[in-house]
């Protein structure tokens, strides 16, 4: 049998690429969300990983850490909040609907 | 096809087209982020069959009224009431909590001040008001002597448990303590 594809339509999800699929513990809002202050998801609005392992949205965190309260701890665990680069880098889960074969 | 980046592009432009043109009135009152935070919070309250709430202003959830009937503990059979102002801040500064009666306790002053770490510098963002409930519900079930803030109360309590315990009920009817007056909170 011979198949001649004319159209295809391809659909493409994203998704932070950290470890658990949880919420920003300080606005409470799915890490595929936005900080309230954001209107967009992904680059907009990214996620910066603590060294401690603790993650949350950027805006969150540096609202956070610019109090003299926060004594520049992590809002989880209490240590000091350090962060290396950002993963900035979104992993691409492909999914292909082909159609009209 | 939808165009989903040209499409989010128009948005802006005319959102923004908006604001110039409009300058200070939106048509859309924005939601702000302690209210969406608060919104959560209040969603997933446990307040058991102790505590209750009550929203003086329904369209204001960033102020309220807690209810604490302790069921156990010296201070069982009170009723105690307490105000809830969420500063604009949260979650990044606590929300202020004032106890409404005068009562004996070492924890809480005269004027209703609450001494409660996770009020003041323990408060970091990701407790919520849960958290801040169960802190005051445990300071009627283990009022402790440590870091006062009715420092006779908590004299009383460091000499004597019984002694403090036999304050504690008679405060709570309405009766003086060391020449102070309290306010009656039995149910």
């Amino acid at each position: 049998m011979k198949v001649k594809i004319t159209k295809w339509n391809a659909v493409a999800t994203w998704r932070w690429d950290i470890p658990e699929d949880d919420v920003c513990g300080i606005c409470q809002v799915h890490f595929d969300g936005t900080c309230p202050t954001c209107k967009y998801p992904g680059d907009d609005c990214p996620l910066l990983s603590g060294k401690c392992g603790h993650n949350f949205h950027m805006h969150c965190i540096l609202e956070w850490i610019k109090q003299d309260s926060a004594k520049g701890q992590c809002p989880m665990c209490r240590q000091r909040f350090e962060w290396t680069e950002q993963p900035s880098e979104t992993s691409m889960d492909m999914t292909q609907g082909a159609s009209d074969v | 096809m939808l165009k989903i980046w040209s499409m989010k592009k128009e948005q802006q432009k005319a959102e923004n087209a908006a604001e110039g043109t409009t300058g200070v009135a939106p048509k859309k009152k924005k939601v702000t982020a302690a209210q969406l935070r608060v919104q959560k919070d209040l969603s997933e309250l446990s307040l058991g069959s102790t505590m209750t709430t009550e929203f003086p202003d329904p369209d204001n959830i960033l102020s309220f009224i807690l209810y604490i009937e302790p069921d156990e503990g010296m201070y069982k059979g009170g009723r105690f009431s307490f105000t809830f102002n969420i500063p604009a801040s949260f979650p990044h500064e606590p929300p202020k909590v004032l106890c409404r009666e005068k009562i004996y306790h070492p924890n809480i002053d005269l004027e209703g001040k609450v001494c409660l770490n996770i009020l003041r510098e323990d408060w970091k963002p990701v407790l919520n008001l849960n958290a801040v409930i169960v802190g005051l519900q445990f300071l009627f079930l283990e009022p402790n002597a440590s870091d006062p803030l009715n420092k006779e109360a908590a004299d009383d309590l460091r000499n004597s448990r019984d002694g403090f315990k036999r304050n504690v009920r008679q405060a709570m009817a309405g009766g003086s303590v060391r020449g102070e007056t309290y306010q009656r909170v039995l149910v």
